[in-house]
Formats: structure tokens, C-alpha cells, sequence
């Protein structure tokens, strides 16, 4: 089995084409701004080096957030647009996730996005990837009184923090990641949708 | 020669809308999925909600267009894509639909403006006549644009400030008419008489407009009315400024018809369904012996129709985009 595997949820592009739980090619770049413009060729790359059809896939797995709301819906776009042409099964999964089931550490997994005036976009994962605390946009201040309850945590992140915080770099394990979710249950793509786990502020003042 | 059919893709606001153009000129299939109603709650479009409707839609736009026209992807010949102006948000949805598709069935993929769009949309009522005046009035746009041959465009004025859309939109909201206001505006100066005084703005030389002035102007004339107790006629104000926003542009095109030579004018973009506009426009190509066309009432708003129309003869000017396309929320059309 192929799997196309996309993560646009930050300014990185995070995207893999894996094989039977063999990595053919990956790409894992902070693309800042240009992601918009560079995620296709990016992807259309990964099957050049292979010698590839763009119709070679028989699986995709899309990151649908939470993050960068723009960044989010460039990678659930090419996705469903992709599963549909395809007729391919496809599935999601949350950055939280990807972040906390990449990591080697023998301790309570942290993964954590900076959303900015105080917030973060957090989840707890226990060493053995059971979730131990959902995914929510919440105030890093409420959150600290969850982490106090753990003692052996690592915080996963690729952003910065005014706080003290020891950050582990998160890197994706595209192996890992396909092989732990590639039998998770698919969907409808027209149904595969971000999951901003956050209103507009338009919606939150009305 | 051999048929080709282009499908376009349009969401640089708040429409996702695709459809299938055989030759530039005969429409297949057309879906479009319009946000108005959910933007009504909050006096306009608000972009990050529009780009979430956009990527919630597409791929239901796309198979409906498809299933409608009883095509496959593989008949396609190219993928034309608004690539600007507009949203950005909403903008990318698009492009990367049309980008992974044109990846996926490694087809053409057309890069077409806006406003390109807005002016091809008469390439499906009627052939095109040139040299050419388009008038581009919608929410985003007042454009004078002259075309000597297809696909070469000269932008000769445009608004210096707000687009005229913009402006009906903005003296709807003051005289408490429900967004999206402009043609609630028109409806209203069908019934009213000419009785507030409001100035001509920007009568120069030049080819351009300033509706700020006017919007001021409006403005100024409803608080001070309110401050004397005195009611505002609403369909008498309406008809007063539409009077003057019309005659605004009029005079301009007429002087743009005498000098450029021009033998057919086209009202293109959303104001085009402007009735006061559409008289106006009339008038002065029948007294001018120039030949006008209007696009119908369904496609003056955003369509993918218009894209595709566009892409087909951006495609035969040989412009073709590679994968690393990128949406632009401004651009000068070229």
C-alpha cells in the first residue's frame, strides 16, 4: 500500500510518500509564507524521484489541524481533491497527534502550537499514545495546572514560548505516522474538513 | 479544429463556483455555491469564514459541475483558475483544487484574472468586437480596460478610492437597508425623484473615478437631516445618487469611446446588473453608434463560467502556469 501522507498545518511542509512502511520520499521545510505556492511542486517532486504516476497512491492521510487556519485548509484541499479524483480512501488525523506519535521519548507527550494572545493549541498523550487530555484551544495559563499533574512530560513544539519552557523539536516519523493511522477509519472526502478547534472572531462577537 | 473544453474554477470571494466552457464561448455546466446568506449576519463578507465555506465546498462543487455536464476529468482539456484578485484565503482554496487537479490528470493549468473573467463572461452571449471598452463595476472593481485583440488588455482609468460597489453598499448601510445593500439601492431609484443635490465627483481629464467624495457627501446629507428631525426620502435620496454615481461613469466611458475608436463597450462585474447602469449605458452607445453588450443577469455576479470562458483564450494566447502558481489579492490585469 502507497500512502500519500500531508501535514500543511504550520508554515512547514510536512509531506511523505511511504510504501508498505518504507519511506520513499519526504519533505520537511518551513516554507514561511510561500507554502501556498510551494506545497504542489513540493509534493509533485516526491513522485518524479520514484518515477511515479500522480495516480500511484492508494491511500491519503491529511493533517486537519489545529494550527495555521490557512496553512490547514492548503493541505485538506489538495487532499480531498486528491481522494476524490482518485476514488482512494482517505483520513485524518490532528497535528497534536502526528506531533505526540513522532516522538521517541519514554515520557508524557506534550505536543503544544503557539496561538498567539496567551493561547495554545495543546493536547496530552500518555508514553504509550493513549490521550490523555483532548485537543483544545485553551489559555497556556489554564493549561499549566493540567501539566502540573504530570511529573516525566516532554513538551513537543516547533514554536516559541515567553515562558520557560525546555522544547523538544518536533520532526515528523512518516513511518511511524502512516503505520500507526493507515488503518484508521476512512471518510467521504467531500466530508474531510479542518478542525480549527477555534471560531472566527467575527463568529465569537456575534 | 478540435473542441476544448476548459473548466474553471472561481473562488476569490465568497462563490465557489465551477464550471465546464466548450471553446470560450458555449457553457456546459455551471455549480455555484453562494455564501450570501451565511455573510448577511454579519453586514459583509467576513474572510475567514468565506475561506472555511470554500474548502468545506469544493470538491461537492467540482462533482456536481461534472455529473452535470456528464464529463469526466479526463475529457478536460485545461484547468483555468482565478488567481487574483480577491480574498487570499478563499483565492487558495481554489488554486490548489486547480493545482492538484492539474497535477493529477497532468493537464493545462491557465492562470486568468478576475476581471479577464468578468470580460469574457459576453464571450458567451456574443463575439467580442475590437478595439474594446470594458467598464468593470462590481463590489472590488471600476476599471476602464481597452482591448485591441483578444487577451491584451490596457487599463486606461480606475478608481482612485472606493470601488463603485463598494460605495452603493456603504450608502445602503446609512440609509438602513440590509447588506448586501447596492441593489436595494437600484430598486429604490426606480421609484424616487432626483431631489437631493449631491456633486459629480472627478470630472476631469482623465479616466478615472473617486467615489469617496460621494460616499462622504451621502453620508453628510443623512446625519445632517437626522440632526433637524427632517426624515430622509429614501427612494428620492437613492434616485439622486444613483443619478450622479451613473453619470459619473458615463461620462467617462463616452469620452473613452471618441478617443480609443472604440466599437464595442462591455459592462462587466456586478454592477453590471445595475439598472440605472444598464440605461445609462444604452443611451450612450445608441447615441454613440457603438455596439454595447451586457452580459445576462447570471453572469454578472462571480461564476466559474467566465473563468472558463477567459482560460480558453488565455490558453490559445499561450498563457499556461506551472504548479508553483501562486494566488496574488491584488493585480494589475495584463
Amino acid at each position: 500500500m502507497r500512502i500519500l501522507y500531508i501535514d500543511t498545518s504550520s508554515s512547514y511542509l510536512y509531506s511523505a510518500i511511504v510504501e508498505d512502511g518504507k519511506l520513499l520520499s519526504s519533505v520537511s521545510e518551513d516554507y514561511g509564507q510561500g507554502l501556498s505556492q510551494i506545497a504542489l511542486p513540493k509534493i509533485a517532486e516526491m513522485f518524479q524521484e520514484n518515477n511515479l504516476s500522480p495516480k500511484d497512491v492508494d491511500k491519503i492521510i491529511v493533517v486537519n489541524g489545529p494550527g495555521s487556519f490557512t496553512g490547514i485548509r492548503i493541505g485538506i484541499t489538495i487532499a480531498k481533491v486528491y481522494a476524490w479524483s482518485l476514488n482512494i480512501p482517505i483520513t485524518t488525523i490532528n497535528s497534536l497527534e502526528a506531533m505526540a506519535t513522532s516522538s521517541k521519548e519514554q515520557k508524557v507527550h506534550i505536543p503544544m502550537l503557539n496561538a498567539r494572545r496567551g493561547y495554545v493549541y495543546t493536547a496530552i498523550y500518555s508514553a504509550e499514545g493513549k490521550c490523555l487530555f483532548e485537543p483544545k484551544h485553551i489559555k497556556l495559563e489554564e493549561f499549566q495546572k493540567e501539566m502540573e499533574k504530570y511529573e516525566n512530560y516532554e513538551i513537543l513544539s516547533n514554536d516559541e514560548f515567553e515562558e520557560d519552557f525546555t522544547l523538544n523539536h518536533y520532526q515528523p516519523d512518516f513511518v511511524t505516522i502512516t503505520q500507526e493511522f493507515k488503518d484508521k477509519e476512512d471518510m467521504n472526502p467531500h466530508a474531510v474538513n479542518p478542525e480549527y478547534l477555534k471560531l472566527t472572531e467575527a463568529e465569537e462577537k456575534l | 479544429m478540435k473542441d476544448m473544453y476548459i473548466l474553471g474554477i472561481e473562488s476569490s470571494c465568497d462563490e465557489t463556483s465551477i464550471s465546464i466552457v466548450k471553446n470560450g464561448t458555449e457553457e456546459i455546466a455551471t455549480v455555484i455555491s453562494s455564501q450570501i446568506d451565511i455573510h448577511k449576519n454579519y453586514g459583509g463578507v467576513v474572510p475567514e469564514i468565506a475561506s472555511r465555506h470554500h474548502v468545506k465546498n469544493i470538491t461537492i462543487v467540482l462533482e456536481e459541475c461534472l455529473q452535470k455536464a456528464e464529463m469526466t476529468m479526463e475529457e478536460i482539456d485545461g484547468i483555468a483558475i482565478t488567481y487574483g484578485p480577491g480574498l487570499i484565503g478563499s483565492l487558495l482554496i481554489g488554486l490548489e483544487a486547480a493545482k492538484t487537479l492539474a497535477f493529477i490528470y497532468q493537464k493545462p493549468l491557465i492562470p486568468v484574472h478576475h476581471i479577464a473573467g468578468h470580460i469574457y463572461a459576453n464571450s458567451l452571449v456574443q463575439p467580442l468586437k475590437f478595439p474594446l471598452l470594458a467598464v468593470v463595476v462590481s463590489g472590488g472593481h471600476t476599471e476602464l480596460i481597452v482591448m485591441k485583440d483578444h487577451y491584451q488588455f490596457e487599463k486606461i482609468g480606475g478608481t482612485l478610492d472606493d470601488a463603485i460597489g463598494e460605495c452603493y453598499d456603504k450608502v445602503a448601510r446609512v440609509i438602513g437597508l440590509e447588506y448586501p445593500g447596492g441593489p436595494k439601492v437600484d430598486k429604490l431609484s426606480l421609484v424616487g425623484k432626483d431631489t437631493y443635490k449631491l456633486p459629480i465627483p472627478l470630472q476631469d481629464d482623465s479616466y478615472n473615478f473617486s467615489f469617496s467624495g460621494l460616499k462622504s457627501a451621502v453620508i453628510n446629507l443623512v446625519h445632517n437631516e437626522e440632526q433637524r428631525n427632517e426624515e430622509i426620502r429614501k427612494e428620492d435620496l437613492a434616485t439622486s445618487f444613483q443619478k450622479v454615481a451613473v453619470e459619473s461613469i458615463t461620462s467617462k466611458v463616452r469620452k473613452a469611446i471618441v478617443e480609443k475608436q472604440i466599437k464595442n463597450v462591455i459592462v462587466a462585474g456586478g454592477v453590471a446588473a445595475n439598472n440605472g447602469l444598464r440605461t445609462a449605458m444604452k443611451e450612450l452607445t445608441d447615441e454613440l453608434g457603438v455596439e454595447l453588450s451586457i452580459p445576462p443577469m447570471k453572469y454578472c455576479t462571480d461564476n466559474g463560467t467566465m473563468i472558463a470562458a477567459a482560460g480558453y483564450y488565455a490558453y490559445q494566447a499561450g498563457r499556461v502556469a506551472d504548479l508553483d502558481l501562486n494566488s496574488k489579492s491584488q493585480d494589475t490585469l495584463k
